[in-house]
C-alpha cells in the first residue's frame, strides 16, 4: 500500500505537467487550424487607378499573399442598368480597379492599420478597405481565448511542480541514510541513485502513458460518441502519435532533473 | 613496514573553519597495526576519524591515507579509496530495508562483483561474525550487538587495507563489545589489517600488541 502510495504522489503531479503540455499541444493545433481559417477568409479590399499584380502590392507590404482582381465588368452592368452600350464603355473607362488582397498570416489590428498606410503612399492606390472593426473583434476574441488557456496551463504546471518539489522532499528524507551509506563506501553517484532512478522512471514512463490513454480515449470513442459537429470534425488534432514521445521525452527529463536535485541535496550532509 | 597513515602538521576544523579542534599534528600508523585513538568528549576524535576517510578535509598540512592525499583528492580518487576501507560506526550506519545479508555485500556490491560472488562471500562473512541464521533478518530486527557484528562483517567484505572504528562498542553491552574486539583482532592478526578506533576507553581484555594516542589540547600524542 505504501508502494502504491508513494508512486501515486509522484504520478499525479506529473501527470498534471502532463495534461497541461499536452492540452497546449491541441490547443496550439486548434488554434492553429483555426487561425489559418481567419486567415484565409480575411481580405481587404483595394481601388487602384492603374491594374496591379500581387508582386506589386507584396512591394508595398511584405504581409501580403495574393490579390485577386474584381471583374469590372459585373460592377459596370449591374450599376448600369438601362444604359447604353456606349454609356457603359465609358462607365467602364472611368471605373477604378478593384482586388480582394489576401494576407500571409493572421495579424495585430496595429499590423493592419500599417498594411492599409503602407498601400495608401502608392500613387497608384486611391483607397484601401481594411473592415478593421470586424477583424479587431475576432482578433481580440481570439488572443483572449489564447491568453487564458494559456495561463490556465501555465498555472496548472506550477502548482504540479510545487507537488514535486514536495515528493522530492519526501524522497530525500526515504532515501538520504541509505545514499549516505553507499557514499560513506566508495559507491559511485549512479549505484547511489539507482533506485530512486528506477522508481523515477517508471512513474514518468506510467504518468506518460497514463495521459496518452486519456487522449486516446478522447480521440477515439469520446469525441465520436459526443455529437458535437465541431469536435467530431477537428479529432485529428486531440492526439497524435508523436505525443506520445513528447510527453515521455518532457516527464523523463522533469524526473532526471528531480533526481538529481535529491541526489545533490544529500550529497556530503555530515552523518 | 610501509605507513598507512601519515599525517604531518595537520590541522583540522569544522564550522567552516571558525573551530580548531587538532593543530599541528604529527603521526604515522603503519600497515598491519592496531591502534587506539582516545580522549575525553568533544576533544576531535570523531572529527580525526572523519578526516582519515576523507568526509573532513585538513584545513592544512598533509593527511596520507593508503598513499592518498587527502588534502588535494579528486572525488573519483576519494572514491575509490574508500573502496579499500571498512569503517564502523558507533550508530552501526545499516540500510534498514535491505536484509542482513545484503548489508554484508555493500562493498562487494559496490565493486561490481557478481550476485553470486556476493551469496558466497555474505554466507562466509555471516558466518564469521555468527549471525548465519540472521541472513535474511533485517537490521531492526537484531539486537544492538548484532547489528554492530553485521557492521563488522561489512567492514571486512572486501578484505580491507585499513579498517576505521567510531566508538564500535559505544553502545554495546560487556558481551557484545568482547565480541566486537575479537572479530577486529582477529582482522588485524590474520588478515594484516590496519585496524585504527576511536574509543573513550581501551578494553581491559586485549591481547594484541598496541598503539595508544591520546587527543588532547588540541594535539595528538603517543602513549608509551
Amino acid at each position: 500500500m505504501k508502494y502504491i502510495k508513494n508512486h501515486l504522489m509522484f504520478i499525479f503531479p506529473l501527470m498534471a505537467i502532463l495534461l497541461g503540455i499536452e492540452f497546449y499541444l491541441v490547443f496550439d493545433r486548434t488554434t492553429d487550424t483555426y487561425e489559418k481559417g481567419l486567415q484565409e477568409g480575411y481580405s481587404m479590399l483595394v481601388v487602384t487607378k492603374e491594374p496591379m499584380k500581387t508582386d506589386a502590392f507584396r512591394a508595398l507590404n511584405r504581409h501580403i499573399s495574393k490579390s485577386e482582381s474584381i471583374e469590372r465588368n459585373s460592377i459596370v452592368s449591374r450599376i448600369a442598368k438601362g444604359v447604353t452600350k456606349e454609356g457603359e464603355a465609358k462607365i467602364l473607362k472611368s471605373l477604378p480597379y478593384f482586388y480582394n488582397v489576401h494576407l500571409n498570416e493572421y495579424i495585430s489590428t496595429g499590423e493592419l492599420i500599417r498594411i492599409k498606410e503602407d498601400l495608401e503612399l502608392s500613387p497608384l492606390i486611391k483607397k484601401v478597405e481594411t473592415f478593421g472593426s470586424n477583424y479587431e473583434s475576432n482578433y481580440r476574441l481570439f488572443s483572449f481565448i489564447k491568453f487564458t488557456l494559456k495561463i490556465f496551463i501555465g498555472f496548472m504546471s506550477v502548482v504540479s511542480l510545487f507537488l514535486i518539489m514536495k515528493q522530492m522532499e519526501i524522497w530525500k528524507y526515504a532515501h538520504k541514510e541509505r545514499m549516505q551509506i553507499m557514499e560513506i563506501f566508495g559507491a559511485p553517484l549512479m549505484l547511489r541513485s539507482g533506485v530512486l532512478f528506477k522508481i523515477a522512471i517508471i512513474d514518468a514512463i506510467a504518468a506518460a502513458l497514463i495521459v496518452s490513454s486519456i487522449f486516446l480515449y478522447l480521440k477515439f470513442y469520446w469525441a465520436v460518441h459526443s455529437g458535437i459537429e465541431i469536435m467530431i470534425q477537428n479529432r485529428d488534432y486531440l492526439f497524435r502519435i508523436t505525443d506520445i514521445g513528447i510527453l515521455l521525452a518532457a516527464a523523463l527529463l522533469i524526473v532526471i532533473i528531480s533526481v538529481y536535485s535529491v541526489v545533490y541535496s544529500t550529497k556530503g550532509v555530515e552523518e | 613496514m610501509s605507513n598507512v597513515i601519515n599525517a604531518s602538521n595537520l590541522t583540522l576544523t569544522y564550522d567552516h573553519g571558525r573551530k580548531e579542534v587538532i593543530t599541528d599534528v604529527n603521526f604515522t600508523v603503519k600497515k598491519g597495526e592496531f591502534v587506539f585513538i582516545t580522549g575525553p568528549s568533544g576533544s576531535g576524535k570523531s572529527t580525526l576519524l572523519k578526516s582519515l576517510y576523507g568526509r573532513i578535509k585538513p584545513t592544512s598540512g598533509n593527511l596520507v591515507v593508503g598513499g592518498v592525499d587527502l588534502a588535494h583528492v579528486k572525488p573519483s580518487k576519494l572514491q575509490e579509496l574508500r573502496t579499500h576501507m571498512g569503517i564502523i560506526f558507533q550508530d552501526f550506519k545499516l540500510v534498514n530495508e535491505w536484509t542482513v545479508a545484503k548489508n554484508v555485500v555493500l562493498p562487494l556490491m559496490i565493486a561490481g562483483y557478481s550476485l553470486d560472488v556476493q551469496n558466497t562471500q555474505a554466507h562466509r562473512l555471516l558466518k564469521h561474525v555468527k549471525l548465519s541464521e540472521h541472513a535474511e533478518k533485517y537490521p531492526l530486527e537484531l539486537s544492538g550487538g548484532e547489528q554492530q557484528r553485521v557492521g563488522v562483517a561489512r567492514a571486512l567484505a572486501k578484505n580491507p587495507v585499513l579498517i576505521l572504528a567510531d566508538e564500535p562498542t559505544g553502545n554495546l553491552d560487556d558481551y557484545s563489545s568482547n565480541v566486537i574486539w575479537d572479530l577486529m583482532e582477529n582482522a588485524c592478526q590474520q588478515l594484516e589489517t590496519t585496524v585504527l578506533v576511536v574509543t573513550h576507553k581501551i578494553p581491559q581484555v586485549f591481547s594484541l600488541p598496541y598503539r595508544h594516542f591520546i587527543i588532547e589540547g588540541k594535539g595528538v600524542y603517543e602513549v608509551h
